[in-house]
């Protein structure tokens, strides 16, 4: 090793250069936000294949295939009736139970899942976001088309089982609005997925709290039980009732369940949300458009 | 020492700027840390907290270049001298620490170490490859045949990635990446993987990529390769920037460099370096936004 050499940053000879920058953009630098969503846009085809190819390849590895996609949240839906129904009698005064544990679960799970998925979609992509220049939150709104496209099967399973199960419900023209509900709820994954999806490229460790905080958002979106059975306080309780999640549910039980038209308020409440969060994840997102993937 | 302050005005519009770009890395080292505020805390308690020594590793010096089109630009030096850091500053993937890298489009880096979607197939990773260098899906299907041939996976196309060995890996991921036609066009060394029949099929590729593209970036061990192919060498050593030159000027004093380092002769090995570097002329970048120089 030539020892000697290193110790000599000496100002050597500098020749000025004027160069003429007006052509040029600085590499990997982040567009304008307008431009961004155009960008975005330009790319949908991406985002479409993206989540295409991987709704069908997600469950390749087991040998139930895509069955899974329905199992797991019937398996959850009997764990929770068999410690909550039977149990723990948290089904008291709640009518047609098991209609509503299992609205509730399929429609948290979908929450969950998206959200889990956004908020990786960048660090589990890290090779992809490396490889090629396109607009990052392409990655997180696949992988939210993606879960969205899952959700299909899963939201005729459960319609199938509340109309199967006794107290078998009748279908109305109300189970219509299942379907803006969940887009809706698929816009506020979107959100928070981004708005993780940044933290979580800058702080790993935030992808082993994701579970717990979503299991404690789980145990208080009511659904296993009532909120009016436990909280007695009536600020308290409108409080809680500001949870969107708690909104798509209850929305969707009222459609599905009680055949009853759901209050104005719980979609606005929800449609705040859902829009809220969009604007919030895509800036934020956006301003970490040139960290994704590097170092 | 001065080179005068007359300025050198470009004309035309350069294809790449480098203006002041330094890199810095902090990495976790496995030595002892040598500070004796840590070796008074028991070993157990260093164990647990699992805070490793960190050390700065200065990855790459202060550099500035400016690269006109139709220039093919080799970069040479010692493992560990910073061309693959430089490389990946300029293609975007990296962040330097201070300074940027201005381009008149975005660069393509052709490497092969970058993985794709591990649970999708190759065909469904061309496309998906295809899509995210913003290619439409028209773009992308008049393309497929050729990349599928370049690639020269014919069956195994349709396996999924994960059942591909490295080589595989990275014919189809050099096949994906040549498909666009890039103005400006970087190349890693590590092209010289794969049996020989790719080898020339990809470097009959290259060369027609090559001829196409603005200005080209190429960082080989093959002195000769470099020779060839470029029209003006970089040699870096240990993140400095020694000489910027001609190819036979540049590739003949760090052949004699390598030449006294592997006979032992550390001294004059050094020697050269030192006179090597006395002699450059460093580039400073002065941006302007008009057509005339300013003064």
């Amino acid at each position: 090793m030539s020892a000697d050499s290193a110790i000599d940053p000496e100002p050597v000879a500098v020749q000025p250069l004027s160069v003429d920058m007006r052509r040029l953009t600085r590499v990997g630098s982040r567009p304008n936000f307008l431009d961004y969503l155009v960008q975005l846009w330009d790319f949908r085809q991406f985002i479409f294949y993206d989540a295409r190819a991987r709704v069908q390849s997600g469950t390749r590895r087991d040998r139930l295939g895509s069955a899974w996609l329905l199992l797991n949240p019937i398996f959850n839906g009997l764990t929770y009736f068999l410690i909550f129904g039977l149990l723990l009698k948290t089904s008291r005064g709640v009518e047609n139970y098991v209609g509503y544990l299992v609205v509730g679960i399929f429609v948290f799970q979908f929450s969950s899942g998206a959200i889990t998925s956004g908020a990786r979609s960048i660090r589990s992509n890290k090779s992809i976001v490396q490889a090629f220049n396109f607009p990052r939150a392409a990655l997180p709104i696949g992988a939210n088309v993606r879960e969205l496209l899952s959700a299909v099967p899963l939201m005729l399973a459960m319609l199938l089982i509340v109309v199967v199960l006794p107290p078998a419900e009748n279908i109305t023209w109300l189970w219509v609005l299942v379907v803006p509900a969940i887009l809706l709820q698929s816009l506020f994954n979107l959100g928070v997925g981004l708005i993780l999806a940044r933290v979580i490229s800058r702080v790993h460790d935030v992808t082993h709290l994701l579970p717990f905080a979503l299991r404690a958002w789980m145990y208080g979106s009511a659904i296993f039980y009532t909120y009016e059975r436990f909280v007695t306080h009536p600020q308290m309780l409108a409080a809680i009732k500001l949870n969107p999640l708690f909104n798509v549910i209850d929305i969707i039980r009222d459609c599905v369940l009680y055949a009853r038209v759901p209050q104005w308020q719980s979609w606005a409440i929800l449609a705040a949300w859902a829009l809220g969060a969009l604007a919030v994840g895509l800036v934020y997102f956006w301003k970490g458009e040139e960290s994704y993937g590097r170092g | 020492m001065d080179a005068g302050e007359r300025e050198i005005f470009i004309e035309g519009h350069p294809c790449v700027v480098v203006d002041s770009v330094r890199m810095r890395y902090r990495v976790a080292s496995s030595a002892a840390s040598d500070t004796d505020a840590d070796t008074a805390k028991p070993r157990f308690l260093r164990r647990a907290v699992n805070k490793p020594h960190m050390v700065t590793v200065q990855a790459l010096n202060e550099l500035s270049l400016v690269v006109e089109r139709g220039e093919s630009v080799g970069i040479i030096g010692r493992n560990g001298s910073g061309k693959s850091t430089l490389m990946k500053i300029i293609s975007g993937q990296s962040k330097p620490t201070s300074g940027a890298v201005y381009a008149s489009s975005t660069p393509i880096m052709l490497g092969v170490n970058a993985a794709l979607v591990q649970d999708l197939s190759g065909d469904q990773n061309v496309i998906l490859g295809c899509l995210a260098m913003g290619m439409s899906r028209a773009e992308v299907d008049e393309k497929f045949n050729s990349i599928v041939e370049l690639s020269g996976l014919e069956k195994s196309i349709h396996l999924p990635m994960k059942s591909y060995s490295s080589g595989m890996a990275s014919r189809l991921r050099f096949a994906i990446a040549a498909s666009v036609d890039p103005e400006i066009l970087l190349v890693d060394e590590a092209l010289n993987t794969g049996d020989a029949q790719f080898g020339d099929r990809s470097k009959l590729r290259m060369d027609e990529l090559r001829e196409q593209a603005g200005c080209v970036f190429l960082v080989s061990h093959s002195l000769d390769t470099i020779k060839a192919m470029c029209t003006r060498v970089i040699w870096l050593d240990k993140g400095d920037l020694i000489m910027d030159d001609e190819p036979e000027i540049a590739i003949k004093a760090y052949q004699d460099f390598t030449r006294h380092l592997s006979k032992g002769n550390n001294i004059s090995a050094a020697k050269i370096l030192d006179d090597a570097k006395a002699n450059l002329v460093a580039t400073e970048v002065r941006g302007r936004s008009s057509r005339r120089s300013r003064g």
